[in-house]
C-alpha cells in the first residue's frame, strides 16, 4: 500500500467517525434520545477515534498513531460490552430504542471492533511508513474530513452541556437541564 | 458536566493534532483518554439497580 493510498484510507476514516457522530445526533435531535452517561462515553471514544488518523495526516503514517487510534477502540468496546451486560438479563428491553434490531451500544461495540481490525490491518502494510522525504501536504478532501469531524466533536460539547448542565448528567436523562424553565 | 469537559478536552486534542506538536498531541491524547477512563471507572463503581 502506497503512502497517498494509506493517507486516502485515514481521511475515508474520518468521514466514518463524522458519519457516527452524525447518526449519533440525528437519534438525539429527531427521536429525542437523549444519550445516557455511558452512551456519552462510548460518543466520546468514537470522536477521539479520529485523532490518530488526524496525525497520520498532518505528519504522515506511522504506527505510532494507529497505536493511539486502537487504545481508543478498545477502551470504547470495553465501554460498550460494560453497556451490553448492563442490559443482558432475559425480559430486559434495553436502553433506548433499537436500530435494525440492535441498541445503540450494540452497534458501538461492533463499530469499536471494525475499527480494531480496521486499524491492524492498516498497520500491516509497511510501505506506508517509508519516507521519501517529499512533503505530502494534505489536500481538500483530507482537510475537510479534519474540520469536520472538529465540528462535530465541537457540536457534542455544547449539546452535552445543554444535556447534563453543571451538574452530574443523569443516568436517564429525558430533557436538556440548561433548557428547562424555573418553576 | 465531566462529559462536556472530555468533549472539549477531544476537541483540543485534534486542533493541537492539526496544528501543533505531535509532542504536545499526543501528551494531551494520553491525559484525555486516561481521564475518560477515570469517568468509567466512576460510574462503573456506581450500585447497579437489579432486580434479581
Amino acid at each position: 500500500m502506497t503512502r497517498s493510498l494509506a493517507l486516502t484510507l485515514n481521511a475515508l476514516g474520518l468521514y466514518a467517525v463524522a458519519l457516527v457522530l452524525v447518526i449519533a445526533f440525528a437519534a438525539q435531535l429527531l427521536l429525542n434520545e437523549l444519550p445516557c452517561p455511558l452512551c456519552l462515553l462510548q460518543r466520546i471514544q468514537f470522536a477521539m477515534l479520529a485523532v490518530g488518523p488526524i496525525l497520520n495526516l498532518r505528519f504522515g503514517p506511522r504506527p505510532s498513531y494507529y497505536a493511539v487510534s486502537l487504545f481508543t477502540a478498545i477502551a470504547g468496546a470495553a465501554f460498550a460490552t460494560r453497556q451490553i451486560l448492563l442490559h443482558i438479563m432475559p425480559g430486559d428491553l434495553g436502553y433506548g430504542s433499537a436500530l435494525l434490531g440492535y441498541h445503540y451500544y450494540t452497534w458501538a461495540f461492533i463499530g469499536f471492533a471494525v475499527a480494531i481490525i480496521a486499524l491492524a490491518a492498516m498497520l500491516l502494510f509497511d510501505e506506508q511508513f517509508r519516507d521519501d522525504g517529499k512533503p505530502q501536504p494534505a489536500g481538500a478532501f483530507a482537510r475537510a474530513a479534519v474540520w469536520l469531524v472538529i465540528a462535530l466533536t465541537a457540536l457534542n460539547v455544547v449539546s452535552t452541556l445543554l444535556e447534563c448542565g453543571f451538574g452530574a448528567c443523569p443516568d436517564n436523562p429525558v430533557a436538556y437541564e440548561l433548557l428547562k424553565r424555573a418553576p | 458536566m465531566e462529559f462536556s469537559a472530555l468533549f472539549l478536552a477531544v476537541t483540543v486534542v485534534m486542533v493541537v493534532a492539526w496544528w501543533g506538536t505531535r509532542t504536545l498531541a499526543l501528551a494531551l491524547f494520553a491525559a484525555t483518554l486516561l481521564a475518560s477512563i477515570a469517568t468509567y471507572l466512576h460510574h462503573a463503581s456506581d450500585v447497579l439497580k437489579l432486580s434479581f
